[in-house]
C-alpha cells in the first residue's frame, strides 16, 4: 500500500509540470479551411538539437543572440491560419486555450479588442521570473496562437525583428513537413 | 523386355573403373586450401563497410533534423516576436 502511495505521489510529481504546459487544442478543423497555415511544435529536445545549429561557431552575432534566446525554452508551439474570407473561425474555438491560461500562475498583461479583432498577451511567473508566455492574435482573416515554455526575455523577443534571421536551407523533402502553404 | 527388367538392367550394381577412388583422393588434395585468415579479413571488411555506412546515415539524419528544428526554432521566434509587437502596437493605439 505505501509503494502504491509513493508511486502515486511521485506520478503525480512528473505530471504538475506536464499540466502547466499548454496545449493548443481545438484549432485542427480550421487547417482545411485555411489559405495557408503554420503548425509548429517543439519540444525541450528539438530546442537543443536547433540551437546546435544555430551561431555555433560564435562569428554571426545575430545568430548566437538566438541562440541565447532558445537556450532558455523548454517548448515552443505555433499555430497560424490564414483565411481567404472573414468567419471561418469563432473567438469560441479559442475558449479551450483561454481556459488554461486562466490556471494557477497565468497572468493576462495585455488584451486589447477592438472591431472583432483580439490581441492578449499572457505570462506565467514563477519566483519573479517569466517562465511561460503565450499570445493569441484573433483578426477576421488570421489567426495565431504561440505558447512558449521556460525562461524569456520579452524585450529580447520583441527586438528579434530587427535582427537578421539566417536562413537554413531544409532539404526538399522536408521543407513542407509541418507547413501548408507559404509562411509570409 | 517389360518394365521391370528394363529397371532392373538400368539400376544394377556396377563398380567404378579403376583407380577412380584414387583419382578422387588425389583430386581433393590437388584443391588449394582456404585461408582462415583471408576470410576473416573478408568479414571485418564487410561489418567495417556496414558500419560507415550505418554511422553516415545516422549522421546524415540527424543533420537534417537538426537543421529542420532550426528552422522551425526560428520561424517560431520570429512568428512570435511579430505577433508580439503587433499586440503591443495595437494596445498602444487604443491607448492613444
Amino acid at each position: 500500500m505505501k509503494t502504491l502511495c509513493v508511486a502515486v505521489l511521485l506520478a503525480g510529481c512528473a505530471a504538475a509540470p506536464l499540466a502547466a504546459q499548454i496545449r493548443i487544442t481545438g484549432l485542427d478543423g480550421l487547417s482545411s479551411k485555411a489559405k495557408a497555415s503554420v503548425d509548429i511544435t517543439l519540444d525541450s529536445s528539438m530546442l537543443h538539437m536547433a540551437a546546435g545549429f544555430l551561431g555555433g561557431d560564435g562569428k554571426d552575432k545575430d545568430a548566437a543572440k538566438l541562440k541565447d534566446l532558445l537556450s532558455g525554452l523548454k517548448a515552443i508551439t505555433v499555430r497560424t491560419f490564414e483565411f481567404k474570407e472573414d468567419g471561418q473561425y469563432r473567438l469560441e474555438d479559442l475558449d479551450p486555450i483561454r481556459a488554461q491560461l486562466r490556471g494557477p500562475g497565468w497572468n493576462k498583461i495585455i488584451s486589447a479588442n477592438e472591431d472583432g479583432e483580439l490581441a492578449e498577451i499572457y505570462t506565467r511567473t514563477e519566483q519573479g521570473k517569466v517562465n511561460g508566455f503565450a499570445i493569441i492574435s484573433a483578426e477576421p482573416k488570421e489567426l495565431a496562437v504561440v505558447a512558449i515554455e521556460g525562461s524569456i526575455d520579452l524585450s529580447d523577443l520583441s527586438k528579434l525583428k530587427a535582427l537578421g534571421v539566417p536562413s537554413i536551407p531544409i532539404p526538399q523533402q522536408n521543407k513542407n513537413r509541418n507547413k501548408k502553404g507559404k509562411e509570409e | 523386355m517389360n518394365l521391370d527388367d528394363e529397371l532392373k538392367s538400368a539400376l544394377r550394381r556396377e563398380d567404378p573403373p579403376a583407380g577412380f577412388a584414387q583419382r578422387v583422393t588425389a583430386r581433393a588434395q590437388s584443391r588449394p586450401a582456404r585461408n582462415p585468415g583471408m576470410l576473416r579479413m573478408i568479414w571485418a571488411a564487410g561489418i567495417a563497410a556496414m558500419l560507415v555506412i550505418g554511422v553516415t546515415s545516422v549522421s546524415q539524419y540527424r543533420q537534417v533534423q537538426g537543421e529542420r528544428a532550426a528552422q522551425e526554432a526560428v520561424t517560431a521566434l520570429r512568428i512570435a516576436a511579430d505577433k508580439l509587437n503587433m499586440t503591443r502596437d495595437k494596445v498602444l493605439k487604443l491607448e492613444n
